[in-house]
């Protein structure tokens, strides 16, 4: 056996030595070669730093390279440095478009519109105030609309599997039930996670680590060109599965390889559609759809390998890759991401702080048949410098308004076990059960489980498959003990957010399609009938319509009941 | 009013006299106590036509039933009947008047059970038509069931309701006739419940108009 392994090892390296031959002279930051071992499973691990503000998630999502290249304007909400993004009225001819640029910045440079963008970047210099120029572009007859663009990150709170004992959010939808109804579970439909990406396929990475300093200040050195094991998730693609991925698009490094390097994406593709009744850890809402993972969000390994000066993403990454997803066939387009903003966007879109370049593709996309699900934000006991405390998610309260895009807070487990009516109203035997960091407002319109750790521990989390972060998360050690990241060993981790709970309205909205119903707005509609009333009778602002109710909104209605 | 048209109003008024006079001649003719059975077959189009629309893609449907009636010297009849309707359309959701189909199979079968009194003409010109008109009450049962329903999903209840008929008989034989009529019926208390798609369209009542046309066998 030892011996098999061993020559099973030999193998790989000349695999791996002969791609490396194959690849060229010329090395760029990451090389990706599609030859890798398959994971090494951890099954549950106790990891429970994926939670909001946990000290792990803010240190994280502090990662950034040595370029300062992120500014915050007047608006309060940060935007990347060196462009803005500009949408030009359709009969503004090239030479008046130019013309506009050049009397507001005389440096500024077009570029060539990305293929699925209905807007252009305009670069700028980097110490130029990027919301100053948008607010002079709009002012210009040629311009239907300017914004900086601004930062969004992902709403999750990660952490640790199996259905019976850890998936309390899977039967609070009535799945069980829901599968008995529609046994295909999605199978005809697509589901685009625009996302930090997903690990879909095993490789190797040929991967120039750079220095950085991190949140705390510490400095962790480069690391020089290293290679890197990276294995699929087998219970996302395992078991020839491979196929049931569709039109992989990665817009932080511009490949057709959205490698995740997070989890974060990963984990949400899992709640979406995790392969279920294989005997294996966890399942999954719509166990048999065909995803599209679509790279939007960098993760902290993408800033290090020289990828993204940043964690997060951008407004214009996050409308290219939703348009993306609706140009090459996704049904259902899920966005577990966000960003705090100002409230009045619906009343003022065109202002700074706004993002009508992803208001614009959301629109597009439903146009095009897609229902699309957007995270309600974790920031409901955060104070932001500019917006307050409990701050609007920008990409949230634009889903609010567009008939066929839902925004989607957060429950945790304490709905577990509620029945009748009056659930979560607070009382002594029906408690409240809204996540303690799930953002409120007039634009929550949906709730579903994103857990919480307060009461339940780890037992209140949402497990799925993703990466053990003991192997990826080097950067979280001491500096001394800093050492490049392993993709290969996966584990069921529990996360906590709104980035948690919108994969489950996306599984639920795939199989309704599946179902037959294919217009979005219908979609939301039915999601919104025969949602679960939480809290306060009718709509409010903590749960919006209330709980998915995943068998009621497949069953629909009869004559008399 | 044209000259012709007075002409034509004044013959229809001789008309019904002379048929009323005739009428009671007739009755005194006729046995006290007949009884008569007939078999049925109406078309009715339901009053809740939005959630029939909505569920089965139609709202006028059949009923098959049958039933005995007592005729008084010919006059005042009372009669019992029971029909059936069953259909199966499929489980939908409705929005912003928008129906969605589900694809969940879905079975209505609905058994009124009517008791009706009325009164029997007989225009003496027209002997072989015998105009009636009744009103009634009825027990009406109504069962809906469906694929994945649980217990208190599924429906199986009866409640009364009330009608209100009018048409007319046609003698072929002395023991043989067939009537054609026309039926109204409201019955409240089964639809309309929430959740359903009558309480979600505004529609409670199972009732309607119905074209019934009958074989009756008896004097």
């Amino acid at each position: 056996m030892r011996r098999s392994a061993g020559g099973l090892l030999l193998l790989f390296a000349i695999v791996i030595a002969g791609a490396l031959v194959a690849s060229g002279q010329t090395r760029s930051p990451l090389v990706i070669l599609d030859v890798g071992l398959p994971a090494i499973d951890q099954d549950t691990i106790p990891d429970e730093t994926h939670r909001p503000a946990s000290p792990e998630a803010i240190r994280r999502a502090g990662l950034h390279a040595d370029d300062d290249l992120v500014r915050t304007g007047a608006s309060g909400r940060p935007f990347s440095a060196g462009r803005v993004i500009v949408k030009f009225r359709d009969e503004a001819s090239d030479v008046a478009r130019a013309s506009a640029v050049h009397s507001v910045v005389p440096s500024g440079v077009r570029q060539p519109r990305a293929a699925d963008a209905d807007f252009e970047i305009v670069t700028i210099d980097p110490s130029e105030n990027g919301e100053a120029i948008a607010a002079a572009l709009r002012a210009r007859p040629e311009v239907a609309y300017a914004q900086a663009p601004y930062r969004v990150h992902a709403t999750f709170v990660p952490n640790d599997p199996h259905y019976a004992d850890l998936q309390w959010n899977l039967p609070l939808l009535q799945l069980e039930s829901a599968w008995d109804i529609q046994p295909q579970a999605g199978s005809a439909i697509t589901v685009a996670v625009v996302d930090t990406g997903l690990a879909f396929h095993n490789a190797t990475l040929d991967a120039n680590i750079r220095g950085f300093v991190d949140e705390t200040g510490a400095a962790h050195p480069a690391l020089g060109h290293q290679l890197i094991p990276y294995s699929a998730a087998d219970q996302i693609v395992g078991g020839g599965h491979a196929a049931r991925i569709v039109a992989p698009y990665d817009f932080v490094w511009n490949t057709t390889d959205p490698l995740d390097f997070d989890g974060h994406g990963t984990h949400v593709s899992g709640t979406v559609g995790q392969l279920t009744n294989d005997g294996i850890g966890t399942a999954g809402v719509a166990f048999n759809v065909k995803l599209m993972p679509v790279k939007v969000l960098a993760s902290d390994w993408d800033v290090a390998f020289g990828g993204s000066p940043f964690v997060g993403g951008s407004d214009e990454q996050v409308a290219l890759g939703i348009r993306y997803a609706a140009n090459n066939g996704a049904n259902v387009i899920n966005l577990s991401l966000g960003s705090s903003g100002p409230s009045n966007c619906g009343a003022q879109p065109n202002q700074d702080g706004c993002s009508p370049v992803i208001e614009s593709a959301i629109r597009y996309a439903v146009g095009k048949g897609c229902f699309v699900a957007v995270a309600g934000g974790n920031e409901a006991e955060v104070t932001d410098p500019k917006f307050g405390l409990n701050p609007t998610s920008v990409v949230a309260e634009i889903a609010s308004r567009v008939p066929g895009a839902v925004s989607v807070g957060a429950v945790d487990r304490r709905a577990v076990g509620q029945t009748g009516t009056r659930r979560c109203t607070g009382a002594a035997t029906l408690p409240d059960c809204h996540a303690y960091y799930s953002s409120f407002g007039p634009y929550i319109e949906l709730s579903a489980p994103g857990g919480s750790e307060r009461g339940f521990g780890r037992d209140g989390f949402v497990w799925q498959q993703t990466f053990d972060f003991t192997f990826t998360d080097t950067f979280l050690l001491a500096p001394a003990d800093y050492r490049p990241p392993r993709f290969d060993v996966m584990a069921i981790v529990g996360y906590l957010g709104t980035s948690m709970a919108t994969p489950h309205v996306s599984g639920v909205a795939a199989m309704l399609m599946q179902q037959g119903i294919k217009d979005p707005a219908a979609i939301e509609a039915a999601l919104e009938k025969f949602a679960i009333d939480l809290g306060a009778p009718g709509r409010d602002d903590t749960y919006g319509f209330g709980l998915v109710d995943a068998r009621a909104v497949l069953r629909g209605l009869g004559l008399a009941r | 009013m044209t000259a012709l048209a007075r002409h034509r109003a004044l013959g229809i008024l001789c008309g019904l006299c002379v048929t009323t006079f005739a009428a009671s001649a007739r009755a005194q003719e006729a046995p006290a106590i007949s009884l008569r059975v007939f078999g049925q077959v109406a078309a009715q189009r339901f009053a809740a036509a939005q959630s029939f629309d909505a569920n089965f893609g139609g709202n006028v449907d059949p009923f098959y039933g049958g039933g005995a009636q007592a005729t008084f010297r010919d006059r005042l009849f009372v009669e019992v009947g029971a029909s059936r309707f069953n259909k199966t359309g499929d489980q939908v959701f409705v929005s912003n008047g928008q129906v969605f189909h589900l694809g969940i199979p879905m079975t209505v079968t609905e058994t009124p059970l009517e008791i009706v009194a009325g009164y029997r003409f007989h225009p003496r010109r027209f002997a072989w038509l015998v105009p009636y008109a009744g009103a009634g009450v009825g027990t009406y049962r109504y069962r809906q069931t469906s694929a994945f329903a649980t217990a208190a999903e599924s429906v199986d209840v009866r409640t009364t309701g009330v009608l209100a008929v009018g048409g007319a008989e046609f003698r072929l034989h002395r023991w043989v006739g067939v009537s054609a009529d026309a039926a109204w019926s409201h019955v409240p208390g089964i639809l309309g419940a929430d959740p359903s798609v009558s309480h979600d369209v505004g529609e409670n009542d199972l009732g309607g108009f119905a074209g019934r046309f009958r074989i009756i066998v008896g004097k």
